[in-house]
């Protein structure tokens, strides 16, 4: 078992009320999995994937990632998880607005404590992959949405990542650039990395072994 | 690794460049006045510290005491020299030296004459094995072993003997006062290191008789204590010093000054370590006569201050701006969090940002350091310079001083950086949490409190130093003058000569003999015997000696009796002081009175108006002037003094007609006419250096507040912005937006003005209390420079809050 939750609620007060943003969530992924979550605009997609991965707190109920419970853990430890274990694609790309490109993707291989022999090595490897060599010293700004979404990719990646949790990767990517992400994300996991996404589209969710659906903070 | 961190931190850097800019400009400020009193700090405490057994060395000082009033001498009195030098239980070795006053020194073979010999003294060998100097030629041990020896710098021979190898210097003659032949023995090279011994020039002590100074061996005046007269010595071991300590006391038992009217009086010789020579303090301003440089633990310490606040304020500023700045750069910190950056990882790397301004600023501060210098170098020793700043011990203390600016300035933003979780970050919550406000609040506050203590500060001293400086003396200041005949060889007829001549200019009126100008820092006192009901009354008064015109030269009234009948006539006129002093209420009746010495009785014939004698500093004390009756055929009238009139136009041209008179008559010397008005001024160097200084520090700490307080304001507009179009929209003009985005900064000024009041009227109150006469801590100088304060915050707000305030509405509501 990689991560289970069970009952989590998650609510933010507004005018003396709870708004619930997640309601009676039961998950459990295993180690290997390729999970979809789908769901309208707003329905909590973004908000569970963030809980998943530690992003942000709930409020009530259980969650266990590799048999440590989430909500006693220490920062630090956190921070390890994250270094050793997940790789973050996010819905608005994150970069570092001060990095090139090239040092983007540099940046998790540092915090692994990567030698900068190697480092070099994993960024070329990854910016050939990516087919963004020429893009290497530009910075985020210089780049089209899409391409940014692609070194937001690539740097997830480039850790090796047991767990991907990617919040709607493909979005600002045409379709055959999709494709392709779609099909590196199946050919990671088939060679065992477990892979959460949140998705609008059918047929991109078509590419993992389970899909949930979210609607209003509920799993239906 | 750390590459890419540097990248990144330079590059942010350049970002934000107005921020950096303050930053970098308030830190090296800071650092660079750090550096500057640095340097005059390590210079003072460099001084003879490169002695032999520097520790073990005591000079014997006197300290009186009398009617509780207690002050001290830095020379001792000759005849305990040779208790010294016969042999002192736990003193290894003692040497004795004194300073010798040289009129003249000829180098008959290369035909040079020279005067005005300066840091001569009369030491014998164990002065050389006491303080070893580098032997150039000579031998140490035997050099000043006999009569009409003398040891030369090596900066001396070559003035003496210009162009002669030292070791030739060594066996030739020097003719001293027209006709004393002395033998040079020894060439010694001049200390390397910063020293208070700056002497050049070795006399034999033996040969004291030969040039009518006092001889060690026959001295018997316990009671004289000249501050020529210096006594050094190395105790055996650090438990020895207890016992030369109390065999001093039992000498000063032994030999205290019977005279019944020294009755009251104490005298204690007090061992001075070498090591706190250069801050004598208490033994003398000066360590030696021929010093020009007063060292102050007390200055030393409001330099560090000053220089600490500065720091403190630099600091102040970034940590202000950097928590600020830190809601724009959470984003980046989520992120780098989601990539597995721990938050020590975080720290490191925002400390290290810091760490790359602040040297920035510190190579800036090299670069600025020399510029700040020279405003101060009025009251610096000539010889100070920054080279220390320079050196491997400098380089390590700028180091030092980096290392720990980064972390005060850093530690604060980056912790509050690294403690921001990711997600409230990255969906952009952070607005809510602003945790930092309060703290920038305080700091802001802080900083300004500084500035205003300094401004109130400068602006009271200034009012003291500017009353002290234009009271009333009580006696003519402007246009009065006087010159010094020359203290040797000089007749009674070249005087005579040179008084007509003087007198005959005519620009220049009531031209008079005397001593000593009535205010001067000097301080010749006697004690009177004073009859009083039988008893007889023992009064410690200020002589002054003049003519019979003298009085009238500086304008001094008398109130009673009438002037000394002729020049030299033995009789005293007093002032006030004196008269109330010895018992009367009706000044007036002093006169008419009678002042014993020895044998005789001398009238009090006038009584004249009190003038300030020295500075204002202290009060008017009891004085008395008359005429030329020398005791000891020691001519009291040395000085010419004149007014040199109303027209200050023709005072060159009166003062070229007085060095042609004098030219008449002592073509070799120099003259120097002193004004009055200078000396008086001269009074108050210490003061004028302190408004020098303030004025500095309270520019620099202004500078330094407002460019936060700028930083500050340009951050809260800009997240204002939108709110400003919103209200703009409702209808708010210029004048009411301006108020609202100013408000919050004036409220913060007002606070800083409240806690600065109280602190700089305490700071000035116990300043001024080195004044016998206080300008008053009027409450409209902490107005104004609150007022003045609250301006200056207004013109740096507003520069911003206009351009906010004037932003079209529609540009600002359209940015989200
Ligand atoms: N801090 C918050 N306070 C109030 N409501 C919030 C907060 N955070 C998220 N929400 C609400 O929770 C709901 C779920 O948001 P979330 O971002 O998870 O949606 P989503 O499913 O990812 O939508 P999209 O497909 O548009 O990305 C939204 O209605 C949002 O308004
Ligand atoms: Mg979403």
């Amino acid at each position: 078992m990689l991560l289970q939750l069970n009952n989590i609620f998650k609510w933010v007060q507004s005018g003396g009320q709870r708004i619930f943003l997640l309601k009676d969530i039961n998950l459990e992924v295993k180690e290997g999995e390729f999970i979809s979550i789908m769901g309208p605009s707003g329905s909590g997609k973004s908000t569970l994937l963030n809980v998943i991965g530690m992003l942000d707190t709930f409020d009530e109920g259980e969650y266990h990632f590799l048999e440590d419970s989430v909500h006693n853990l220490k920062e630090k430890h956190r921070s390890n998880l994250y270094k050793e274990y997940i790789g973050f694609v996010f819905q608005s790309y994150h970069l570092l607005d001060d990095l090139t490109v090239q040092e983007n993707l540099e940046m998790p291989l540092i915090y692994k404590k990567f030698k900068g022999s190697e480092r070099k090595a994993m960024v070329a490897d990854m910016l050939d992959r990516f087919n963004i060599v020429g893009k290497k010293d530009l910075f985020p700004a210089q780049l089209s949405g899409g391409q940014q979404q692609l070194v937001g990719i690539a740097r997830a990646l480039i850790s090796n990542p047991k767990l991907i949790l990617a919040d709607e990767p493909t979005g600002n990517l045409n379709s055959k650039q999709g494709e392709e992400i779609m099909d590196l994300f199946k050919q990671l996991n088939d060679e065992g990395v477990t892979i959460i996404q949140v998705t609008h589209s059918e047929k991109n969710a078509e590419y993992g072994s389970r899909i949930i659906n979210l609607l209003d903070g509920r799993m239906i | 690794m750390v590459v890419i961190y540097i990248k990144a931190a330079w590059r942010s850097i350049l970002k934000n460049k107005l921020f950096s800019f303050i930053n970098v400009l308030g830190l090296s400020i800071g650092i660079c006045s750090a550096m500057v009193i640095g340097a005059i700090v390590y210079f003072d405490f460099s001084f003879d510290t490169f002695h032999k057994d520097k520790d073990k060395i005591y000079r014997v000082t006197t300290v009186f005491e009398s009617n509780g009033n207690q002050f001290s001498n830095r020379g001792v009195a000759v005849p305990i020299m040779r208790t010294f030098q016969e042999g002192m239980p736990g003193v290894e070795l003692a040497a004795p030296f004194m300073s010798a006053n040289f009129f003249k020194v000829e180098n008959k073979l290369q035909d040079l004459t020279f005067k005005n010999i300066e840091n001569s003294i009369l030491a014998d060998n164990n002065y050389f094995e006491l303080f070893e100097y580098d032997w150039l030629a000579g031998d140490s041990r035997s050099a000043l072993s006999n009569p009409a020896q003398v040891v030369l710098s090596e900066n001396k021979a070559q003035r003496y003997f210009p162009h002669t190898p030292v070791s030739d210097v060594v066996g030739k003659t020097l003719i001293y006062n027209d006709s004393i032949s002395v033998k040079v023995s020894g060439v010694v090279a001049d200390f390397k290191q910063n020293s208070d011994f700056k002497f050049t020039e070795f006399m034999s002590l033996s040969s004291a008789k030969m040039f009518g100074a006092k001889d060690i061996v026959t001295n018997d005046q316990w009671n004289g204590t000249s501050s020529g007269d210096q006594l050094f010595f190395k105790v055996k071991d650090e438990a020895s010093v207890t016992l030369v300590e109390s065999r001093l006391k039992e000498l000063a038992k032994e030999h205290k000054n019977k005279a019944e009217w020294a009755a009251n009086d104490e005298r204690n010789f007090i061992l001075q370590p070498l090591t706190n020579l250069h801050f004598g303090g208490p033994y003398g301003e000066y360590p030696f006569n021929n010093s020009n440089h007063v060292a102050s633990i007390k200055v030393l310490k409001s330099l560090g201050f000053v220089a600490l606040f500065l720091l403190l304020l630099g600091c102040a500023n970034f940590i202000n701006l950097n928590s600020a700045q830190a809601l724009t750069r959470a984003k980046e910190i989520g992120i780098r969090k989601t990539l597995g950056s721990s938050k020590k990882q975080v720290v490191r790397q925002f400390l290290l940002e810091t760490f790359i301004l602040t040297c920035i600023a510190a190579i800036l501060s090299l670069v600025l350091a020399p510029l700040l210098l020279r405003q101060f170098i009025d009251f610096l020793p000539a010889d100070i310079n920054l080279s220390i700043l320079y050196s491997l011990k400098g380089a390590l203390g700028i180091l030092v001083l980096i290392v720990l600016v980064s972390f005060l300035s850093g530690f604060y933003p980056a912790f509050v950086l690294s403690g921001f979780r990711p997600v409230s970050v990255l969906k952009g919550q952070f607005s809510k949490g602003d945790k930092g406000v309060r703290l920038r609040k305080t700091l802001t506050v802080f900083q300004f409190v500084v500035a205003q203590v300094f401004v109130i500060a400068t602006l009271l001293v200034t009012k003291q130093l500017h009353y002290v400086m234009n009271k009333d003396m009580g006696l003519k200041t402007n246009a009065t003058a006087y010159i010094s005949t020359p203290w040797n060889n000089s007749t009674d007829v070249q005087k005579e000569r040179l008084f007509n001549a003087v007198k005959n200019i005519q620009e220049l009126s009531n031209v008079s003999w005397g001593g000593n100008p009535p205010a001067s820092n000097n301080y010749s006192t006697s004690m009177l015997t004073y009859f009083k009901e039988d008893a007889e009354m023992h009064q410690q008064t200020q002589m002054l000696w003049g003519d019979v015109n003298y009085l009238n030269t500086y304008k001094i009234p008398l109130l009673s009796g009438r002037q000394m009948l002729n020049d030299s006539v033995k009789e005293y006129i007093v002032n006030e002081a004196f008269a109330k002093e010895v018992g009367f209420q009706n000044t007036a009746d002093v006169v008419g009175t009678f002042v014993k010495m020895d044998t005789l009785k001398i009238p009090i014939v006038g009584l004249m108006r009190d003038f300030h004698q020295h500075s204002l500093r202290s009060d008017i004390g009891p004085m008395a002037i008359t005429g030329d009756w020398p005791d000891d055929d020691y001519p009291m009238f040395n000085k010419i003094h004149f007014d040199l009139g109303e027209n200050s136009e023709n005072w060159t041209n009166s003062v070229k007609q007085i060095e042609q008179a004098w030219a008449s008559v002592y073509p070799d010397e120099e003259v120097q006419v002193q004004f009055m008005d200078e000396i008086v001024e001269g009074f108050y160097r210490t003061e004028r250096s302190t408004v020098q200084l303030l004025t500095w520090a309270t520019g620099l700490s202004i500078l330094i507040s407002c460019m936060g307080l700028l930083g500050l304001v340009v951050y809260t507009t800009e997240k204002r912005v939108k709110e400003i179009g919103v209200r703009k929209v409702l209808g708010a003009n210029l004048a009411q937006l301006n108020m609202e985005l100013s408000k919050e900064f004036l409220i913060l000024i007002g606070i800083a003005f409240l806690i600065s009041v109280p602190i700089s009227w305490y700071l000035i109150q116990e300043w001024i209390q080195n004044f016998a006469y206080k300008t008053a801590l009027s409450w409209w100088v902490f107005l104004t420079s609150g007022i003045g304060m609250v301006l200056v915050a207004l013109a740096v707000i507003g520069t911003r809050t206009y351009r906010t305030a004037n932003i079209n509405p529609v540009e600002s509501l359209r940015a989200e």
